[in-house]
């Protein structure tokens, strides 16, 4: 277990300790100005609230979509060809699905030519910004390209494993409609098996890094890409700063991870 | 007569999902490319000769890919597989999985910036070794948890049964517990491998720009704005997850939930 942990909370400590100089090269002792230099900006949050809305949007989006290509799609995806086929976006990683984004979306790119190609637009400067873009539309469509298979493939697991096909029957055998099977079987059941998982990939993505510094803009930036942006800069003065961010942003992830982890005590309904 | 509109929806899913991998196939194919040509200006085989070359040192990067993601894959593996029986075994458990999941929810390249230090320190930063060792860290927690689901009562009661017939520890390690989870240090290995094969933030970091990975190459080339390489360099680096996850999909998501 060592070998998890320590190196966590060495880092954990040498980050805390160079957030308030502590530790670092330009730092001579304990003080507290970089963390009330990095609150008074206010970068930190702006930043955490940026990254939250993306990954929520994308999350619930993804969510959304792989929820309706299951309910639909179900008996068809079980085929061999497009049951492969569904695995197939699980071999895209982050770096080459940000490059594919800004072939298709960039003012040069894919979409851009065949705009042209309509007459939609005359000069690349027409197009609209889609990548590098200040809604993270870019982002936000790597995302969901990204994700949309994966919870296809997790909730068909979870049909097949919950036996909800026989508890759908069985609803509708007792006068369900379709509708009532959707929201009242299907639903709760399929969220409350992945919502744990549902819940790690809010995590994931929060602190996702290659596709945000491919298609994000230069401010506000995705958590990770600030923080490594502040703690790589030539400016040692402001690498503190940086630390402070990783600091608040580690504390903000071990706490979610500890809410929906922690062993949870049983009540005792015996003691008197 | 109903039309259905199922057939359409599904052969434009399977359009969506097949046009990134055609997309990059030709445009490693391509060169002068301009805006706002349709068609690329050559197609042909320049690029892909390119690589049996040194300019751009791309076989080189594939190579090093594949020894540091093995090296990852069989490490965390093993390592996983046998210390989580201990943590299993361990009757304050729960909280040791938590552990686990500190390092594998923290975002890699955050986890490498405060580590980088210590890397410095010990001589790991800047080479091979350093990024096998720093994704390590990162895989390890993953196949640590991943095992958590195959240690359970009926594998104790196999080891129990074993030792009760008079087999060694050793025996019951070889001849019981390894054939039991060898599909799922398959699916271990496999997913290890990936977290590897796909890092990007930790090699960076770790790596400082001299341990060049094909992730670290699309990068570069983006960066070149030299789109031709850099969808190469993605072939290179999607296709082969596509081989494996062609022999794995039997097996990943049901051991997932």
């Amino acid at each position: 277990m060592l070998i998890g942990v320590v190196p966590f909370f060495a880092a954990f400590i040498y980050a805390l300790g160079y957030s308030f100089g502590v530790m670092g090269v330009l730092n001579n002792g304990f003080t507290t100005r970089f963390w009330e230099s990095v609150f008074a900006s206010g970068e930190f949050l702006k930043s955490f609230g940026y990254s939250a809305a993306i990954a929520l949007v994308s999350l619930v989006l993804s969510i959304g979509g792989a929820l309706w290509v299951t309910l639909k799609f179900r008996r068809e995806l079980d085929k061999k060809f497009l049951s492969f086929m569904m695995y197939l976006p699980l071999a895209i990683p982050g770096v080459v699905a940000g490059f594919f984004m800004i072939q298709l979306f960039s003012k040069a790119g894919f979409f851009a030519r065949i705009a042209f190609q309509l007459g939609l637009i005359e000069k690349t400067a027409q197009f609209p910004d889609l990548v590098n873009d200040s809604l993270a539309f870019g982002i936000i469509v790597a995302f969901i390209t990204m994700l949309i298979p994966f919870f296809t493939l997790l909730f068909l697991n979870v049909y097949k494993n919950e036996r909800i096909e026989e508890l759908s029957i069985l609803a509708h055998a007792l006068g369900a409609n379709a509708n009532q099977v959707t929201r009242r079987v299907f639903l709760p059941i399929i969220l409350k098996k992945t919502g744990v998982l549902i819940a790690l990939y809010f995590i994931f993505l929060l602190g996702a890094y290659e596709v945000p510094l491919i298609l994000g803009q230069e401010s506000p930036q995705m958590l990770s890409v600030l923080i490594i942006r502040e703690t790589r800069q030539f400016d040692l003065s402001k690498i503190s700063e940086g630390y402070v961010v990783a600091v608040m942003y580690t504390l903000v992830v071990s706490i979610t991870v500890i809410l929906l982890f922690l062993p949870k005590r049983k009540k005792a309904i015996y003691e008197s | 007569m109903k039309v259905s509109w199922k057939p359409y929806i599904l052969t434009l899913i399977v359009l969506l999902i097949g046009f990134p991998f055609i997309f990059m196939v030709l445009l490693s194919f391509s060169s002068s490319w301009r805006f706002p040509d349709i068609l690329p200006g050559y197609f042909g085989l320049k690029n892909w000769v390119t690589i049996l070359g040194s300019e751009t040192g791309l076989l080189q990067s594939f190579i090093i890919s594949v020894v540091i993601s093995l090296s990852v894959g069989m490490v965390s593996t093993f390592s996983g597989f046998l210390i989580s029986r201990a943590v299993f075994y361990h009757k304050r458990r729960r909280i040791l999985t938590l552990f686990a999941y500190f390092p594998y929810v923290l975002a890699p390249v955050v986890f490498g910036a405060c580590l980088s230090f210590f890397f410095l320190k010990i001589g790991l930063f800047g080479n091979v070794t350093g990024v096998i060792v720093a994704q390590f860290l990162v895989a390890f927690p993953y196949a640590l948890i991943f095992f958590g689901s195959f240690w359970n009562k009926k594998i104790k009661s196999y080891e129990d049964l074993v030792a009760t017939l008079g087999g060694t520890p050793r025996q019951t390690f070889f001849k019981v517990l390894l054939p039991l989870a060898k599909s799922m240090l398959l699916i271990c290995f496999f997913q290890t491998f990936l977290i590897s094969w796909f890092e990007y933030g930790l090699t960076s970091i770790i790596g400082v720009g001299k341990v060049q990975t094909l992730t670290i190459k699309v990068f570069l080339f983006i960066k070149e704005a030299n789109y031709y390489y850099g969808a190469l360099s993605c072939c290179l680096l999607i296709f082969p997850p596509v081989v494996l996850l062609y022999f794995n999909k039997r097996y990943v998501f049901k051991n997932l939930v």
